[in-house]
């Protein structure tokens, strides 16, 4: 993963590109568990939300840099 | 204490624990406010951004006590200004050395949003005036420079996401204040009141007065409860889930509402006519009702258990209305008593089918299958002009006065006027709204002078900053949770913000800082004015003429969701009426009665018109059928003498040629509605009427 992307001749942070990404990744694992009534089980759900985004960022972040 | 009361234990009063309450949750938003800004603060200054002081606004403006606004307000905020900035770049690369051409297409764009904005509700109006005026946050300092373009969007762009990314963080874990909770009651208090109303109206008579307040009151809930599910879907996913589900909720209230007044009405209208018999036996046929409807104290499950018994009741009132049929002794009175019979039919199945719904949500299910619905609201052309006209003058009168004088402070006041006016345009009194932010302005703009100029040049770390500011910054959080003080609490809180104007580094120059604030005083002042010059406030005969028009709506659109479409669109113009008329005043009663006599006729229309799509019917009543649909149409868009007896002639055809059935009950409805002697409608009487003849 190049450290930097050429979006248009724009120089972006590549961590900026997996930060969004992991963003629509937590909307997508959070609009699911709504749906499941998997957040009825979890004591904070917007702390669990966080954690979450961190997560799934950070890991991907880790993997691909 | 002189008052020597024998219990044992000191008990605070009722009124002394409120207020505790109320300060402890002021106060807790004060908090979470400030860590939100200076935290952000802090970040930027570690970014490295230009102006942690925008982050730090983002923070003031976004922040509010509860999470789930934060986070819809965040959300449109970051749509906007994403949009904004590459508005404002594309102009100032299109006209780098063309002032008056870029000033132009600025103030196009921004006209534009203007506009845009007035189209929706709640913050996605929001989302577009802040497009609109983020370009000219972007292009207006660098016009001068436009090389530097590109490096003031990507500027403006961090700064705001970072704040929006720290406000929604800390509003949403720390110690969050649920609107989900809020959602929940007002869904619940809806309910209850509701069904309270009906249960207290079936015992008596009711006078119109009370009619329109108890109608009112439903308009309101209904458009609350939609604004609160926009923003509610931010905050719980489970909530976003049950999004549909909660629309169809309300969709059903307002049908019953409606099912409801129409059947009050027709049975006021019996009761002048003086057909006793026949209201005797419809009143015979609702009492069972209104047994119903009387749930045992303390019912641990209020919506199922008026489910259960509303399904019972529907069951007995197939077999009641042919057993009342049977003895009534006349047969004048038989399309009559037929008529209420439906109605009283129709408004069983809906609130069935509302407590069922009802039901089903606080039962917490979630995967249900059920029909989609929309909230529509409905827009006015003139309005959206309006608003896009007074944004275009404001800017390039401003534009002019900055070009011709020279000042070089003249973008700051663009700029605050542009913001201002768009923020506000929807506000229900613009003019002193933008006032109260100008008195904010002005206490914020001294604050930070003090601050800037006596108590930083003391010190030089960030723990500092924070110990200077805080005493000051704590009061604008803290007015802005008292409704009375909203307007200047903001106007103070974004003052001492943008007046401070945290950069790297600091400057420590007092003829910039009073020049800025002047400026911005300007701006504010501009906006005041355009207010005033151009008020934004419709008329009421034009606002009876949008709310007649929906009766044509009623007659001629598509059928499919028709209902769904009418009443929604129905309580948002209330809705929007509403709030710029006296409450109480004439011109509300005229706006209510008018309300009522729409709702009823149109939903009416609706229901012959399905009458008429099922095909069973006679050439030859379908034909006059059309003709009276038309007839009252006609009449709607211009209720006058002549049209209301060709209406009332078509409808008495079409109830001729009509063999029985729901079709000819439908269309005796209309006939009764048209005869209606309270109707603002009834007799020759010209638009407006002043005071509605009233037997009192």
């Amino acid at each position: 993963m190049p450290r930097e992307i050429d979006l248009f001749g724009v120089l972006v942070p590549g961590l900026l590109v997996i930060f969004f990404g992991g963003l629509a990744a937590t909307a997508l694992i959070d609009g699911l568990l709504g749906r499941l009534g998997g957040y009825r089980h979890v004591w904070h759900p917007a702390l669990f939300r966080l954690a979450v985004l961190v997560v799934v960022f950070t890991t991907a972040a880790l993997l691909l840099f | 204490m002189s008052d020597a009361t024998p219990s044992a234990e000191p008990r605070p009063a009722p009124w002394l624990r409120s207020f505790a309450a109320d300060e402890a949750r002021a106060w807790m938003f004060v908090a979470k406010s400030l860590l939100a800004m200076y935290g952000g603060a802090w970040l930027a200054m570690q970014l490295h951004l230009e102006q942690p002081s925008t982050t730090m606004i983002t923070v003031g403006i976004v922040m509010h006590p509860q999470s789930g606004m934060v986070l819809a307000k965040s959300f449109y905020r970051a749509i906007g200004t994403v949009a904004g900035s590459l508005a404002g770049l594309l102009l100032i690369s299109t006209f780098p050395q063309q002032r008056e051409v870029f000033l132009l297409g600025l103030s196009l764009w921004i006209t534009l949003c203007a506009s845009g904005a007035v189209l929706y509700r709640n913050f996605m109006a929001y989302g577009f005036v802040l497009a609109g005026y983020t370009a000219a946050i972007v292009a207006l300092p660098v016009v001068g420079n436009p090389l530097a373009g590109f490096e003031s969007a990507q500027m403006r762009v961090s700064e705001v996401l970072l704040g929006i990314l720290v406000a929604g963080v800390v509003s949403d874990v720390v110690f969050p204040e649920r609107l989900r909770a809020v959602l929940r009651r007002s869904a619940h208090a809806q309910f209850d009141r509701f069904f309270a109303f009906l249960r207290d109206s079936l015992a008596g008579s009711l006078p119109q007065t009370r009619m329109e307040e108890v109608n009112l009151e439903f308009v309101r809930a209904a458009v609350q409860l939609e604004d609160l599910r926009a923003s509610v879907i931010f905050e719980d996913p489970e909530v976003r889930a049950r999004s549909s589900h909660l629309r169809l909720l309300n969709q059903r209230y307002m049908a019953a509402a409606t099912t409801f007044q129409s059947l009050h009405h027709l049975l006021n209208r019996l009761q002048r006519q003086g057909q006793t018999e026949v209201v005797n036996a419809l009143t015979a046929l609702y009492q069972p009702l209104r047994e119903a409807l009387t749930l045992p104290a303390r019912a641990r499950n209020p919506s199922g258990l008026l489910a259960q018994r509303l399904e019972r009741f529907r069951h007995t009132l197939a077999q009641n209305v042919a057993a009342q049929r049977q003895a009534l002794a006349q047969p004048s009175g038989s399309l009559e008593f037929a008529t209420g019979a439906a109605l009283l039919q129709r408004l069983a199945a809906e609130l069935h089918d509302y407590a069922r719904t009802d039901d089903a949500l606080r039962a917490g299910v979630i995967r249900t299958e059920q029909e989609r619905v929309r909230f529509h609201r409905s827009n006015d052309w003139s309005d959206i002009g309006l608003t896009g006209l007074r944004t275009f003058l404001t800017m390039t009168v401003l534009s002019v006065f900055w070009i011709l004088s020279g000042w070089s402070f003249g973008a700051t006041t663009m700029l605050l006027a542009t913001v201002f006016s768009g923020l506000l345009a929807s506000s229900p009194n613009p003019v002193s709204a933008v006032l109260k932010t100008l008195y904010g302005f002005a206490a914020g703009m001294l604050v930070a002078a003090l601050v800037e100029f006596r108590m930083l040049p003391m010190g030089d770390s960030f723990p500092f900053l924070v110990a200077a500011t805080l005493p000051f910054l704590l009061l604008g959080p803290y007015l802005s949770t008292r409704p009375q003080f909203v307007g200047f609490g903001s106007g103070y809180t974004i003052s001492v913000l943008l007046n401070l104007g945290l950069r790297q580094p600091m400057l420590y120059n007092p003829e910039v800082y009073f020049n800025n604030a002047l400026s911005q005083l300007g701006g504010l002042a501009a906006a005041a004015a355009a207010f005033m010059l151009l008020p934004g406030q419709v008329s009421l005969s034009r606002q009876l003429r949008r709310l007649r028009q929906l009766v044509a709506t009623a007659a001629s659109a598509r059928l499919e969701g028709l209902v769904w479409q009418f009443e929604t669109r129905l309580r948002d113009l209330v809705q929007q009426a509403v709030v710029h008329t006296p409450a109480g005043s004439a011109q509300s009663r005229i706006l209510m009665a008018w309300s009522l006599a729409v709702q009823e006729s149109g939903r009416t229309l609706i229901e012959l018109r399905h009458d008429l799509a099922a095909g069973t019917l006679p050439d030859e009543a379908r034909a006059r059928t059309e003709a009276a649909i038309g007839a009252i149409d006609r009449l709607y868009r211009m209720p006058d003498s002549s049209h209301w007896q060709q209406a009332d002639a078509a409808v008495n055809a079409a109830i001729a040629a009509m063999p029985e059935g729901p079709a000819r009950n439908h269309l005796y409805q209309i006939h009764s509605a048209l005869h209606d002697t309270e109707s603002p409608l009834f007799g020759p009487l010209p638009i407006p009427v002043p005071n509605p003849t009233h037997a009192t």
